[in-house]
């Protein structure tokens, strides 16, 4: 009995000890990405320039989809490489949150439209479905079905880390 | 009957209240619900603490649900499918917990044990 | 350049401690020693202090080319906020939990006379930790780093939320409580060290344990209070991991004072008392580990370093490890072989100590799960207040059962059976029929709340029943016990009362037009732009009148601090003696109304008078000048 608190008294303290150090150096997860997936929502929403409805069933494919907003200073920062994916003919769905049409639009006059069309997220219902916390994130969907989601700012090392790797292991964007 | 039913609603719909519900079990089922789901955004904290954007389109989404009847179950499911299941201040109950939810009443029983089956002179 | 001086006085005070410990080392039944040793700690302490003086100076004055006080302060601020702002981030808070440990070794070295046999090795202990977190603050956390050759003209000023008086003192006063536990571990390792089993070191730290209890009491009370009246929401208590971690060291502490007494009455339990005081001290050590490591997400945090996190925990992991093994290879000199008769006052004290560890087991296991599950299952979770609640509970409800036995048990023998007489029949009748009525009265059937109504009922009733007798037959009684148990079951009714018929709502009003909520009308009188010395902000008036006459009214703000942008509520509150009438104003809506969150908070105010009830009780037992 006695020997048995010895050794409990001695060895849980280290084993805990131990167990933190491990904690600390060991790989976390790569912040703001989660690779859980997904069908993408059902939705009826409009279309930002027109007054058209767009459903999930208009969207197929590979594609990948961008959830911003003129208010959002970051989604000016993140607006290049949105272009050059653009240039390099990977179909971006924009989901336009929580804006005023007309700040929407008159923002992608100013700075260019990198999106092959454009959902206008008003109230941010679409959002919500898709477990969005605020601008900018950006999801990658693969026949219909979301396969990563960032949040934050994309950029090219984003993509290489966040994105490339599914998009190789799926065969993507033939 | 049905006049008086049409009253009764139209006097706790009336505006006045930002969340609105049918009967009181319904906005205490709410309020209890918005303390054990976490804020999406937040480092920590409930729903009921935050008043970041996308808590209150959640809070609003689970008025909703509420008012269409959905269960707890079912509006928990609904937030844990989009946020993931750390949503929940509520760990599951599940053969990953097992350890979780039994061990603090493993280690009063074993202490108890230890201390009944003390060595006596 | 008179950061230098500060900087240099820290230094000579690290190689000052070091000579202490190393001199104690050597320490004999010389009284020379022991003198060299006391005067040398005490130099040592006053260029630490002073150290630490010139730096609130440096603060008080402004001087921005302290790249701490840079990041931290602001010309704006008042005196008091400059001087808090030091302790508002990692180096700084680091540097006064070091002066504090620091100063109760200082005034446990003036108080104790130096032929005291385990002072030299107690406070050459202590030193000892002390030049550990020294060159950790020197080495890997330096608050004397200076902005040079251009000193910024302003500082960065600090998160306004910081900028509260309460929030100003809980940390130094958490953190007394903290570090005053170094003065029962370092007297239990230099107990052990001494290999004289017949020394009563317990004896020798009993009120500096109760002092340092009352500090974390008080410490942890003035968070939740804080909580409750600026966050805007309402609780006052969120197992946040934070809290939990700083919750720890408390319930160690309080099963460690109950321990000692035990030891110091009738040498029983020797092994436990020790194992207590490892035990609290290295929960608060891990705690200023795990706060500062980044290893966990909290409101509270201090900023992420990993590296710092490695060091500090080594260091820690040496305290702890060095301390385990001591005990180990001394376990000989404390085994007793008399045992405690079941039922006695010493066997009720061992099951509360079992108990107290079950909860401590639990808030660890809670707390680190989510660590281990994300390594493990690659999945997060979360771990919050229905796991923590689920443990508590029933786990008190217990603890408060076998005290309520205890209060008739003898110290070394049992309970015979003539002693199941009136007072526990009257206590449980009166506690019954009381949670009967309540049920009825209150509508519930929760049988949580109704359980733990009925277990604070019989705390109280018994030991009014106690203090009857003391009046009327003149029956011995021990005042701190019977005051600090009876605030005990003052809190666990508090607190079931406060859960079972607090409410809130969340309204919307339009100026100039009312709602109603339970009984009261709520009317919007006022709404106006007001600026403060740092913020702009939005003062919404109500005025509100309830069923029985009262009518009062409440201002609720919306700020927004000019430095940063950061928009905080202010509620507003009025408190009558059973509830809280507490107010926030939201967001406007579109058609103009104001979204107005009111809450009825019952009982509130008792919780925290429990509280401050049970750290009187220490704070009485300190002062009393029985032979304790």
């Amino acid at each position: 009995m006695k020997i048995l608190l010895k050794i409990t008294v001695l060895l849980v303290p280290i084993i805990f000890i131990l167990m933190f150090f491990f904690l600390l150096t060991e790989k976390r997860s790569y912040p703001g990405a989660d690779y859980s997936e997904f069908q993408v929502p059902n939705f009826n929403l409009e279309n930002l320039y027109e007054n058209k409805i767009i459903t999930d069933k208009d969207l197929r494919g590979d594609y990948i989809i961008n959830v911003w907003a003129s208010w959002c200073i970051t989604c000016r920062v993140e607006h290049p490489y949105l272009m050059d994916l653009k240039n390099r003919r990977i179909p971006v769905v924009g989901i336009n949150y929580k804006d005023e049409r007309n700040n929407a639009v008159d923002w992608l006059a100013k700075y260019g439209d990198p999106y092959k069309i454009i959902i206008h997220d008003f109230k941010g219902s679409l959002a919500l479905d898709l477990g969005v916390t605020g601008a900018p994130e950006t999801f990658l969907v693969n026949n219909g079905k979301i396969v990563a989601h960032y949040q934050g700012e994309i950029n090219d090392k984003i993509w290489k880390d966040v994105f490339d790797p599914i998009i190789k292991e799926k065969d993507m964007f033939r | 009957m049905k006049h008086i039913l049409v009253l009764l609603f139209s006097i706790s719909l009336s505006s006045g209240t930002l969340y609105e519900f049918s009967n009181d079990e319904d906005e205490k089922r709410f309020n209890k619900l918005i303390e054990d789901i976490r804020c999406p955004k937040c480092t920590s904290g409930s729903l009921a603490s935050s008043n970041a954007p996308v808590s209150e389109d959640l809070k609003n989404k689970i008025v909703e649900m509420i008012n269409q009847n959905k269960s707890d179950e079912e509006i928990k499911l609904y937030v844990t499918s989009r946020f993931g299941v750390d949503s929940l201040y509520e760990p599951e109950f599940n053969k990953n917990t097992y350890i979780l939810w039994f061990s603090p009443f493993i280690f009063l029983l074993l202490g108890l044990t230890a201390f009944l089956f003390r060595k006596k002179t | 350049m008179i950061i230098e001086i500060s900087h240099f006085l820290s230094l000579l005070a690290t190689g000052l401690f070091f000579l202490v410990g190393l001199f104690s080392l050597f320490v004999t039944s010389n009284s020379y020693t022991s003198n060299l040793i006391s005067r040398t700690y005490s130099q040592a302490f006053l260029l630490l202090f002073s150290s630490f003086l010139i730096y609130v100076w440096l603060a008080v004055t402004d001087n921005f080319s302290v790249e701490y006080i840079a990041n931290h302060s602001n010309s704006a601020l008042p005196v008091f906020y400059k001087v808090s702002s030091i302790w508002s981030a990692h180096e700084g808070s680091m540097f006064l939990w070091i002066v504090f440990l620091s100063i109760w070794g200082f005034i446990f070295n003036i108080a104790i006379n130096n032929n005291e046999i385990l002072k030299p090795k107690t406070v050459g202990i202590i030193s000892f930790i002390l030049v550990g977190f020294l060159l950790f603050l020197l080495l890997t956390s330096n608050p004397f780093i200076t902005i040079l050759p251009i000193a910024p003209d302003n500082g960065a000023d600090i998160n306004p939320v910081l900028q509260d008086p309460a929030l100003a003192i809980h940390p130094p006063t958490l953190y007394l409580g903290y570090v005053g536990f170094v003065i029962p571990f370092a007297a239990s390792l230099a107990f052990l060290i001494n290999g004289d089993s017949s020394i009563k070191w317990e004896k020798l730290i009993r009120k500096w344990s109760v002092m340092a209890w009352v500090f974390l009491t008080v410490g942890i009370s003035l968070g939740s209070w804080w909580a409750y009246y600026e966050l805007g929401w309402g609780g006052y208590w969120f197992w946040d991991p934070v809290e939990n971690i700083a919750l720890m060291p408390w319930l160690a502490a309080t099963a460690f004072i109950h321990s000692l007494s035990v030891s110091i009455k009738s040498s029983h339990l020797r092994i436990w008392t020790i194992l207590l005081s490892i035990l609290v001290f290295s929960l608060s050590l891990f705690g200023a580990f795990i706060v500062r490591s980044g290893i966990i997400d909290s409101v509270h945090s201090f900023a992420n370093d990993p590296q710092r996190g490695l060091y500090l925990l080594a260091f820690i992991g040496a305290i702890i490890a060095a301390s385990v093994f001591l005990f180990v290879s001394r376990f000989s000199m404390i085994n007793s072989s008399n045992n405690i008769p079941n039922l006695s006052k010493e066997s009720f004290i061992s099951i509360n100590n079992i108990l107290f560890g079950t909860l401590i087991f639990s808030i660890m296991l809670g707390v680190t799960y989510p660590l281990f599950y994300e390594y493990l299952f690659d999945q997060k979770i979360s771990v919050g207040a229905p796991f923590y609640n689920a443990i508590f509970i029933p786990i008190v409800i217990l603890a408060s059962l076998f005290l309520f036995f205890s209060v008739d048990s003898k110290w070394s023998r049992g309970i015979t059976i003539d002693m199941f007489k009136k007072p526990i029949i009257l206590s449980i009748t009166l506690s019954i029929i009381s949670v009967i009525a309540i049920s009825f009265i209150f509508k519930t059937k929760d049988i949580f709340i109704l359980l733990s109504i009925f277990a604070g009922l019989l705390i109280i009733s018994r030991y009014i029943i106690e203090i009857w007798k003391y009046i009327f037959n003149k029956k011995y009684l021990n005042f701190f016990s019977v005051v600090a148990h009876l605030a005990l079951g003052l809190l666990l009714i508090s607190i079931s009362f406060n859960s079972l018929l607090s409410s809130e709502r969340a309204l919307n009003i339009k100026l100039n037009q009312y709602e109603e909520y339970k009984d009261m009308k709520v009317y919007f009188n006022n709404i106006q732009l007001i600026k403060g010395s740092n913020y702009d902000a939005v003062k919404a008036s109500f005025n509100i009148e309830d069923s029985s006459g009262n009518n009062f009214n409440l201002s609720p703000e919306k700020r927004r601090y000019f430095t940063r942008g950061q928009i905080t509520t202010e509620t507003a509150i009025y408190i009558t003696p059973i509830k809280d009438i507490y107010l926030t104003i939201g967001d406007q809506l579109d058609d103009g109304s104001w979204i107005v969150n009111i809450q009825i908070n019952f009982f509130i105010r008792w919780i925290w008078f429990s509280a401050a009830l049970m750290s009187f009780a220490g704070i009485m037992l300190i002062f009393s000048r029985k032979r304790i």
